[in-house]
C-alpha cells in the first residue's frame, strides 16, 4: 500500500496547478480518489458529515451486484452444458461462464470509461464513479451471445447521449444502462431477442440435445404459460435469460445490501413488486374464462420471478438520479413501474420484456410526478396556513 | 365502444402525434421551458383539435367529397372538391384559433402573455392539420373522428407537459454550451420517443 501512496504523491505535482500535465488533472484525480479516500474537504455549499461520498455509494451498488454477477457466470456455463446434455462440476460451469462474461465486462468498461475520460479532460469536470455501476450493469442485462462491438456501441451511446451530454453523473434523466439496452434492442433486434440466450459454441464430439429449446419464459408465456419452467427454477435462476437477470434470489440478496446500507430506496423496491403483483391479480380477474391458456391467466407471482423483473426492481428502478425525488412520488413511481411491466408483457407480444421499457417510460414521467406531488403539498400547506 | 376506446388509447400512446409522427415540433420545442405555460398551450391545442377535426369532418363529407353536393342538385353528383381540403381545413383551424385567442386574452391574461406568438401560431401547428388529414385518410366516421381528435390532443398535451417537466428538472444540469436550449430539447425528444416505442407493438 505504502509504495502506491508514494508513487501517487511523487507524480502528483505534475498534474496540479501549473504542472506539466495540468490538462489531465481530473484523469489523475479519478485514479487517486479511486485508490484512496481524498483528503480534500467541501469548500462551498452544504456540509454534510458522512463517510458515504459518491464513490462509496457507487461501490456499495457494485458489491450488491456481485451475487447476480457470480450467479450469472455460473448460469451461463450451466445453460451451455445443459444444452449439450452434459453434467459438469460447479467450478467448470462457473469457469466457462467466467471466460464468456469477462470480455463483455472489459469492453463495456473500456468503451464507456474512454468516453468519460475524454469528457473529463475536455470539459474539466472530475470523472465520477457513476460509470463503474453502469459499466457493470450493461453486461448483466445483455444476452451472453452478444457480439463485443455491440457492447462497445451501446456503452458509448449511453455514456455520450444518455449522460455526458447532460453534464455527467447525477444530471441525466434516463437510466444510462437501460438506455444502452433499449438502443441495442431497437437497433439490432436479431441479436437481442429470439433464441439467443444460451451460448452454443461447439463442444467436441457433442450435439445439442433434442429437448433443447432456446425460448425464454417470456416468449413462452404468451402462448401457453403452463409450459414455463417451474417457479422454483425461476426463483433460483437456473433458466435462460440475460446474464445477470435470471436469479430472483441473487437480486433479493442485492436488494438486502442496498436497503440495509440505505443506498437503494426500499419504497421503490417494495412498490415495484406490489404493483406487479396487484396488476397480475387484476389481469387474472379480467382474463377471459373461455380461453384457459390466455396469458392473462398467468399466476400473478410468476410475473415477479420471470425475466428481468427482480433485477429491474432492485438495481434499475432504484437509481436515485432518474427515479422520482419525493417520498410520495416514489410510491407512485414504483407502483406504476410494476403495473406497467405486467401490462406490457401481456398485451405487447412484440416486446416481451416489459421491465426495461416500463422503467424507461417511468423515467420520462418521474419529473412530472415530482412536480405534481410538490404542487399538491404546497396547496395543502397553503390551505392550512 | 371498445373500438372507440382503442382509438383513443392508440392516439394518445401508440401513435402519439409527437413521438410517432413528430408533428407540431415547433411549438412543442419552443413552449416547453416551463410546466405552466406548456400546460396552457397543451389545453389550447386539445380545444382546437376537438373543435376543428369534427368540423372538418362535416365539411369534408357534406361539401368536398365526390357526390357530397348532390343534395343540392342531382347534376352535382360527379363534382369532387377534395383538392380544396387543405385550404378549407386550414381556414377552419385559423378561425378556431382566433376564438381560443380571444377567450384566453379575456380570461387568462397571464397565460396570454406567456404564450406570446405561439398562440396564434397554433394555426400552423402541423399536429392539428395532421389530425384532420389523418381523419380524412383513415375514413373515420363522426364518433371515431371526435374520439381520435381528443386522443391526439391529449397525446400532444402529455408530450409537451412531460418535456417541460424534464427540462425544468435539467435546469441545473451542466449542459455543454452549444447544446443548450433547442439542441438538448431535440435530444431529449429523441430519448423520450425511445421510451414511447414501448407501446408500438400493442395490439388494440
Amino acid at each position: 500500500m505504502k509504495w502506491i501512496r508514494r508513487t501517487v504523491d511523487s507524480v502528483k505535482p505534475n498534474f496540479g496547478k501549473g504542472g506539466r500535465f495540468e490538462k489531465f488533472h481530473y484523469l489523475f484525480d479519478a485514479f487517486e480518489t479511486f485508490l484512496f479516500v481524498p483528503g480534500t474537504t467541501t469548500s462551498h455549499g452544504v456540509h454534510i458529515r458522512d463517510a458515504m461520498d459518491l464513490k462509496r455509494t457507487m461501490m456499495t451498488v457494485i458489491i450488491a451486484l456481485v451475487p447476480t454477477l457470480l450467479f450469472g457466470m455460473w448460469n451461463v456455463g450451466f445453460q451451455h452444458y445443459r444444452a449439450y446434455g452434459m453434467e459438469v462440476s460447479l467450478l467448470d460451469n462457473f469457469l466457462f461462464g467466467f471466460w464468456k462474461v469477462l470480455p463483455i465486462i472489459i469492453v463495456s468498461y473500456a468503451a464507456g470509461l474512454g468516453v468519460e475520460f475524454v469528457f473529463a479532460v475536455l470539459r474539466k469536470h472530475p470523472v465520477s464513479e457513476g460509470y463503474l455501476v453502469t459499466g457493470l450493469l450493461i453486461p448483466l442485462i445483455v444476452p451472453v451471445t452478444i457480439p463485443l462491438w455491440m457492447v462497445a456501441l451501446g456503452a458509448i451511446f449511453c455514456t455520450l447521449l444518455g449522460k455526458e451530454i447532460f453534464g455527467g453523473t447525477g444530471m441525466n434523466f434516463m437510466n444510462p444502462a437501460l438506455l444502452a439496452r433499449a438502443f441495442l434492442f431497437f437497433a439490432f433486434p436479431a441479436y437481442m431477442s429470439g433464441e439467443i440466450w444460451t451460448d452454443l459454441s461447439q463442444e467436441p464430439g457433442r450435439a445439442v440435445v433434442d429437448a433443447y429449446s432456446g425460448a425464454t419464459n417470456l416468449a413462452i408465456f404468451d402462448e401457453n404459460f403452463l409450459e414455463m419452467d417451474s417457479a422454483r427454477d425461476m426463483f433460483l435462476g437456473t433458466i435462460q435469460g440475460s446474464i445477470g437477470e435470471t436469479s430472483t434470489l441473487a437480486c433479493l440478496i442485492g436488494a438486502l445490501i442496498l436497503i440495509v446500507t440505505g443506498v437503494g430506496s426500499w419504497r421503490i423496491v417494495l412498490t415495484v413488486f406490489a404493483g406487479g403483483y396487484l396488476m397480475g391479480l387484476f389481469m387474472n380477474v379480467l382474463a377471459p374464462a373461455d380461453v384457459p391458456l390466455h396469458a392473462m391467466h398467468t399466476p400473478a407471482y410468476y410475473h415477479l420471478i420471470m425475466g428481468g423483473f427482480a433485477f429491474g426492481a432492485v438495481y434499475m428502478a432504484t437509481d436515485p438520479v432518474t427515479a422520482t425525488h419525493t417520498q410520495t412520488g416514489k410510491y407512485i413511481y414504483g407502483l406504476l413501474i410494476g403495473a406497467f411491466t405486467v401490462v406490457l408483457r401481456v398485451f405487447n407480444p412484440a416486446y416481451p420484456e416489459g421491465m426495461m421499457l416500463s422503467i424507461l417510460f417511468m423515467n420520462v414521467l418521474a419529473p412530472l410526478i415530482d412536480h405534481l406531488v410538490i404542487q399538491q403539498h404546497i396547496k395543502k400547506r397553503m390551505s392550512r396556513a | 365502444m371498445q373500438h372507440l376506446i382503442s382509438i383513443l388509447i392508440k392516439a394518445i400512446f401508440v401513435e402519439n402525434v409527437i413521438f410517432a409522427f413528430f408533428l407540431g415540433m415547433c411549438s412543442f420545442l419552443a413552449v416547453s421551458k416551463k410546466i405552466n405555460t406548456a400546460f396552457g398551450l397543451g389545453l389550447a391545442v386539445i380545444f382546437v383539435m376537438v373543435l376543428t377535426t369534427p368540423l372538418n369532418y362535416l365539411i369534408m363529407n357534406y361539401m368536398l367529397k365526390e357526390g357530397a353536393l348532390s343534395f343540392i342538385h342531382p347534376s352535382l353528383a360527379s363534382v369532387d372538391l377534395t383538392f380544396l381540403s387543405f385550404i378549407l381545413f386550414i381556414s377552419v383551424i385559423a378561425g378556431a384559433v382566433q376564438l381560443v385567442e380571444m377567450i384566453i386574452e379575456k380570461s387568462l391574461p397571464a397565460l396570454y402573455g406567456a404564450l406570446g406568438i405561439f398562440l396564434p401560431l397554433i394555426t400552423v401547428n402541423c399536429s392539428i392539420l395532421g389530425t384532420s388529414l389523418f381523419m380524412q385518410e383513415r375514413e373515420y366516421n363522426m364518433a371515431e373522428t371526435t374520439v381520435f381528435s381528443l386522443g391526439s390532443g391529449i397525446g400532444f398535451f402529455l408530450a409537451i407537459v412531460l418535456l417541460a417537466s424534464i427540462r425544468e428538472r435539467l435546469r441545473y444540469s451542466n449542459i455543454p454550451a452549444p447544446l443548450q436550449g433547442l439542441g438538448i430539447a431535440m435530444i431529449i425528444t429523441g430519448l423520450m420517443a425511445l421510451a414511447f416505442l414501448s407501446f408500438s407493438g400493442i395490439q388494440l
